[in-house]
């Protein structure tokens, strides 16, 4: 290879793309972000609350938008698209075409006064159409960039040469109506393609009535849900009353292969249950009922999710898709015909509202895309991948992620982001650091020993603005002490805002800062980040939470509302008063990686690590690598798993820079992110190993279904992974009959196991394609064949494989030869004979996690899965630093999702393998060892084990005695100061929470009573 | 090293610093110490009036606590009033319910009223459970007469409101307070003055131990009331090397002073139990109860001690069962 660029184009600017434009740019590359539309942030910015957590949606995605604006290696191309790449692996060249936006994006500060003045209004694509936008417009208030574009189809001087208004408002001469489109090469590594999906037309299907204004997409019910919608989050009718009664009708353009629709979309069940959650939440009268084939909750936490909106929340699962909506022709109200699941025949109901679930499909610019950059497609649409390589395309150096390559939710999609961009920086790993340049920030300024605070109070758009009376809060903060500048914002969050508090800080001389505006979880590291722009200590800063501690919880009482806006940014004035700068330490650390478990996730990761030349080792406890995989024959795109894993070992055996342990297990662990020290004990092995990062690939094992289905008491009922085996050998059986949810969402394993349906369909094909004079009969609860192996559910049916379907109150009655099944539907029993039967029973987590999990500081979920450190945005990260989670031992996965995730984990280490130095928090908590008495109870409470207990020898005037005092790790301290809240003698202080920091607060709130 | 003599010298005689005015416990060993017979403890309240508060334990949450009471009308101990309501007999469960809050000791403070107040009735004494505020010892020993004097005053009238004859309380340092620092209608009592007559009908048949809590002992003169309530209940007392008079504190006391010295008092103490070979260390001072069980529940402590730690309402209570 002659040249390689430490450059990646990322194209598509959704969740997707900012997720391996942030990893690709911290780690070193320098980064072309190219979105097409106006803004990044996809359709998760369209979304309300996320499902299975019910988080706001652009509460947790706006941080990050606003992280890819202000890191300096990524360079955003908005309103931009491909038209050209040309090049290989490693040294591309991409043709962009920059669309105009007639607005000088140097120049527009967002001040909205061109938008006043703008006479056009066009339907708001934001909203789905359902209000208007003008011609002059920011896609929505957190849009990254913060700029203005011009609508060039609708602006009347563009198309008519009348007008002109908003050039003669702008005071900024940011109006240019002479722009023209424009071309540039840019010269990358890598590319990675994740444009993700369109939404399913519903108007392509006539009965579904969607032109009937009571019937509306999922995700125009989205933007009626959200608080920023058309409606200010009520759901609203067209005569503009309130329904009381809302259907979903699940499936459209989703399972329809007769309207060339084959894949499961994915995400529809749980996006319907969430929304009924959502409209139930704002309506405590409302009634809902979701019209499903099946309810495909198989993802983490959606099994659980979907139990509690059935069982208690009262929302309506219904087992029956209508196959149309029928609309009255005098009074337009609508009806729904289905199915009675109580074999009662066939019902109408009306209803206020019907939701059209409607599907993702490959976008026509992601079909377009797909040719310029030479990649295969399959027979739907989506990017041509392997199971084993699911984030490569068929040209190497291109890869893909998201819902490009299929239907896929948030966090699967952002581990694929992850993922893709581990994949991408593979090959430029030398050229790391070259393109890139180092964020600098300004010297610290004097702050001089007066205290000189300003405050800025955020609007929040109408979240804050409408039931808070702002400027009176503002004027308030003027009157308080040390408070020498107060003002308003719109959006204290958006950049351009920053930019204006970093000026404050320069025109007022302050040296403490206080915003009123929303969690610190979310927006204190932006706010931080403004203070070292404008040369203060970033602990300078407070945070007073005016929006979810008081507009959202006193939206009836505006008064009293702002009463306490007052309250908490008096108290937090009181606080920002008192706080002193801190600073960060160096640490110097191991960049070498430790890979618990060698199946196919750890293998992935292990050589994903390796390929970026930082030493691993691979920690496998069995005498071979494959995991979970050896038990299976074949995969269900048809391949065999010898072929995947067999290369895959040999690449992992054969790399140098890996070291594989065999029959060994780690036996003891302390240390913390970048010094982790652990000991290897096994057949061959006995020493201790030093390592920087730990990925945890563990995975799971197969149930033994002891108890259910009369397993164990007949020879021929055995398991799917015992049925892969006979595979090979051949099954002489006539009659099959395979039973799913074998110990599976119940009380006992209340989630669902992802991959059983569709290894039952692929094993039923299999059974049928052998002998196809074979009955094979799927006894199944839902059937869970989501995304692209709806296909094989398909195919199954058209070889007769028969589907029944069970409730759990009323499960198959297993004996010899023989199973009774309640058919519902008939509203009669069946029996069934067999010669084999075959349980689908769940994957469930081996027993070392309990012993790993402390080992490693992190924490198990219900079912024994190891806790990511956030179900939607974070889903390969633990909670505890350095620690990352690849394949099952998260969730049950299939294959390729295992590899994706390996990946993404394999990327996120590699974000901190690739350092010079790890950094310590400024605000660790420090102990004063003459006060303490070394009780140890700051070590029950610490989440971190940041405390550890040192035997030391006291010796006061008559007494000498031994004891114990505490020590705080700095490195693995996160500030959080329970410990020092827990400290009898006062030995601990939380830095950033001193105690006449916190006394201040409590007694500024008593001022106000 | 300080000692009261260095003390006084340093404060009223040379006029310099009084950082160590801070140090004393208040625990009174030294009243039979002084040959001159000194109050110490009471030149060290005055003199700490309204100075600087040296290192308050806990972050001075529970001095915010009680500051926060005495400023608000409505805020008051947290048990609710019940039992009997036109008794003429109050009890007063002082700050048991803010001890459950904040300390992991493995001790439930709350059931010291509950027992008590079984132990009441038991003795046809069935009282009504007053709602006050903090008692303000805490505040009086840490200079800060001006928040003491508001928490006296508004508790002084709730007292006079409830038409109560008799004031009954299970903490050493309530009843210091109410009976020497409060000007009160009427009687004040510990609870051990009652049961030390009491027929609970009980046959405990178990060897105790029984420490002083300075405030009962030293500050009240009252050292026989626990060990013969504990005595006709069945119990058999064995002293430890320290004791009555000569006791030695729990190491800690008006929430201040929690260091490597006090922790060796509060061993030295807790040695001197285990000498014993008693099953039971009893207190009858809720702090006592605290500071011990700190020391016995210490996170990879260095010493064991394997008897329990108990309120002398709460060991005898438990007795009672269900008779």
């Amino acid at each position: 290879m002659s040249k390689l660029v430490g450059a990646v184009a990322v194209a598509g600017g959704g969740i997707a793309g900012i997720q391996s434009a942030i990893d690709l740019a911290s780690s070193g590359l320098k980064v072309y972000l190219i979105e097409s539309s106006t803004t990044i942030g996809g359709k998760m910015a369209q979304l309300d609350k996320t499902f299975p957590t019910l988080d706001c949606s652009m509460c947790t995605l706006s941080p990050k938008l606003a992280e890819v604006a202000r890191h300096p290696n990524i360079e955003l191309m908005t309103y931009s698209e491909i038209t050209g790449i040309k090049g290989d692996p490693g040294d591309f060249t991409v043709t962009v075409k920059k669309k105009a936006t007639y607005v000088d994006y140097d120049k527009c500060t967002a001040c909205e006064l061109c938008v006043s003045k703008c006479p056009v209004k066009v339907p708001d694509e934001y909203n789905e159409g359902q209000n208007k936008r003008k011609a002059i417009y920011l896609a929505f208030p957190q849009a990254v960039p913060r700029v203005f574009t011009i609508d060039a189809d609708n602006c009347l001087y563009l198309t008519k040469g009348k007008c002109g208004n908003c050039l003669k408002v702008c005071e900024n001469d940011a109006i240019n109506y002479e722009d023209k489109d424009e071309e540039v090469d840019i010269n990358v590594g890598s590319v990675i393609i994740n444009t993700g999906f369109e939404p399913y037309d519903a108007s392509n299907l006539e009965q579904y009535r969607i032109d009937n204004p009571n019937v509306v997409t999922s995700l125009e019910f989205e933007r009626q849900l959200s608080s920023s919608g058309p409606f200010e989050g009520h759901v609203t009718l067209d005569d503009g009353s309130h329904p009381k009664n809302i259907a979903w009708i699940q499936c459209i353009g989703s399972r329809s292969p007769e309207i060339g629709r084959n894949t499961c979309s994915s995400v529809c069940c749980m996006y319907a249950t969430k929304e009924a959650m959502v409209a139930m939440e704002h309506d405590l009268d409302l009634k809902t009922t979701i019209f499903n084939i099946d309810v495909r909750a198989f993802g983490k936490g959606f099994e659980e999710f979907y139990q509690k909106a059935k069982n208690e929340k009262g929302i309506r699962f219904i087992n029956s898709r209508p196959s149309g909506v029928e609309v009255d022709p005098v009074t337009d109200n609508v009806s729904l015909k289905y199915e009675a699941e109580d074999g009662s025949g066939i019902k109408r109901e009306d209803f206020d509202m019907v939701v059209l679930s409607i599907g993702l499909t490959p976008s026509e610019s992601s079909k377009n895309l797909a040719q310029i950059a030479n990649v295969e497609m399959d027979d739907n649409g989506f990017i041509k991948t392997k199971i084993e390589s699911p984030l490569e395309t068929s040209k190497p150096g291109i890869f893909v992620c998201g819902a490009m390559q299929a239907p896929k939710d948030i966090p699967d999609t952002v581990a694929d982001a992850s993922g893709a961009a581990s994949k991408a920086s593979s090959l430029l790993s030398s050229e790391r650091g070259t393109l890139v340049t180092e964020k600098e920030y300004p010297p610290e300024r004097d702050i001089g020993t007066q205290i000189r605070t300003g405050v800025v109070v955020c609007r929040c758009g109408i979240n804050i603005g409408n039931i808070v009376d702002v400027p009176d809060v503002v004027e308030y903060a003027k009157t308080l002490p040390h408070v020498v500048f107060a003002k308003e914002e719109v959006y204290a969050c958006s950049t351009d805002s920053l930019e204006g508090i970093a000026n404050l800080v320069e025109e007022h001389n302050l040296n403490h800062m206080v915003v009123a505006s929303c969690t610190p979880r979310t927006h204190e590291p932006l706010f931080r980040e403004t203070l070292m722009e404008a040369g203060l200590n970033p602990y300078l800063f407070e945070l007073a939470n005016i929006r979810e501690h008081c507009s959202w919880v006193h939206q009836n009482n505006k008064e009293e509302a702002t009463r306490k806006a007052k309250d908490i940014v008096r108290m937090s004035v009181s606080r920002a008063n008192l706080l002193q700068p801190l600073y960060q330490e160096k640490i110097e650390f191991n960049n070498e990686a430790l890979v618990v478990g060698g199946g196919i996730a750890g293998m992935t990761a292990a050589l994903d690590i390796a390929q970026k030349d930082f030493k691993v080792t691979l920690l496998e406890k069995e005498s071979e690598l494959g995991g979970m995989m050896l038990k299976f024959t074949q995969l269900q795109d048809g391949r065999t798993t010898k072929e995947v894993l067999e290369p895959l070992i040999q690449k992992v055996e054969s790399n140098p820079n890996i070291t594989v342990v065999k029959e060994a297990e780690l036996t003891e662990q302390e240390g913390s992110m970048g010094n982790f020290k652990g000991h290897i004990k096994g057949a061959n092995i006995d020493e201790d190993i030093e390592f920087g990062v730990a990925i945890i690939a563990t995975g799971t094992n197969e149930f033994e279904p002891e108890g259910y289905f009369s397993y164990g008491e007949y020879p021929n009922i055995i398991t799917q992974s015992q049925l892969e085996q006979k595979l090979d050998e051949g099954v002489d059986a006539k009659d099959v009959v395979i039973i799913q949810c074998a110990g599976g969402r119940n009380d006992d394993r209340p989630y669902c196991s992802r991959a059983c349906c569709t290894v039952a369909v692929k094993n039923a094909i299999r059974l049928k394609e052998s002998d196809p004079g074979r009955n094979v009969t799927i006894l199944y609860r839902d059937i869970r064949t989501f995304g692209v192996w709806e296909e094989l559910y398909t195919k199954a049916r058209e070889l007769d494989v028969i589907f029944m379907r069970y409730t759990e109150d009323k499960e198959p009655e297993v004996s010899e030869k023989t199973v009774r099944i309640y058919d519902h539907l008939m509203n009669m029993d069946f029996e069934i004979n067999y010669d084999l039967m075959v349980l689908s029973a769940p994957m469930v987590t081996p027993e070392t996690n309990e012993l790993l999990a402390p080992m490693f500081k992190v924490a198990l979920d219900a079912n024994g899965f190891f806790l990511e450190a956030h179900i939607k945005l974070r889903p390969v990260e633990c909670a505890t630093d350095g620690v990352f989670l690849a394949g099952t031992s998260q969730a049950p996965k299939l294959v390729d999702e295992s590899v994706s995730q390996a990946s993404a984990a394999a990327s996120r280490a590699c974000t901190i393998l690739s350092r010079d130095f790890l950094e310590t928090i400024g605000n660790v908590s420090v102990v004063d060892p003459d006060l303490c008495i070394g009780c140890g109870r700051c070590t029950t409470v610490c989440p971190y084990k940041a405390p550890e207990l040192k035997e030391v020898t006291v010796e006061t005037e008559e007494i000498v005695y031994t004891t114990k005092k505490c020590e705080i790790n700095p490195a693995i301290c996160k500030g959080c100061g329970c410990c020092a809240a827990e400290c009898p003698t006062g030995a601990i202080t939380a830095r950033h929470f001193t105690t006449p920091q916190i006394m201040a607060v409590i007694k500024a709130y008593g001022e106000g009573i | 090293m300080t000692t009261p003599r260095s003390n006084i010298y340093q404060t009223n005689v040379y006029r310099k610093s009084s950082d160590d005015i801070w140090n004393c416990l208040t625990c009174g060993l030294c009243y039979d110490g002084c040959p001159q017979g000194v109050d110490y403890p009471e030149f060290v309240k005055e003199e700490r009036e309204g100075k600087q508060q040296g290192d308050l334990v806990h972050k001075g949450v529970f001095t915010l606590l009680s500051d926060l009471m005495a400023d608000l009308k409505e805020s008051k101990t947290n048990l609710a009033e019940s039992g009997n309501n036109d008794s003429k007999i109050g009890y007063y469960p002082g700050c048991l319910d803010f001890h459950d809050m904040f300390f992991d000791l493995d001790v439930d403070f709350k059931s010291i009223a509950d027992s008590s107040m079984k132990l009441l009735e038991k003795m046809d004494m069935s009282a009504k459970m007053l709602q006050l505020k903090c008692c303000g010892h805490d505040q009086l020993w840490q200079g800060d007469t001006e928040t003491f004097e508001k928490l006296k005053e508004q508790n002084t009238k709730l007292i006079k409101e409830s038409g109560i004859e008799t004031l009954v309380t299970s903490c050493a340092e309530c009843y210091r307070t109410l009976s020497m620092d409060y000007d009160l209608p009427c009687e004040v009592v510990h609870i051990s003055q009652l049961l030390k007559n009491a027929d609970l009908g009980i046959d405990s048949n178990t060897d105790v131990t029984c420490h002083d809590a300075c405030r009962l002992g030293r500050h009240m003169g009252e050292y026989d009331a626990p060990r013969e309530a504990l005595s006709s209940a069945g119990a058999t007392v064995t002293e430890m090397a320290h004791s009555k008079n000569e006791s030695w504190c729990c190491g800690v006391s008006t929430m201040m002073s929690c260091n490597d010295r006090s922790k060796a008092l509060r061993k030295a103490r807790l040695d001197e139990a285990k000498d014993t070979e008693a099953k039971v260390l009893i207190t009858s001072c809720p702090k006592c109860l605290a500071h011990l069980n700190c020391m016995k529940t210490e996170q990879e402590s260095v010493e064991n001690y394997e008897f329990d730690i108990k309120d002398l309402t709460v060991f005898l209570a438990e007795q009672l069962g269900g008779k």
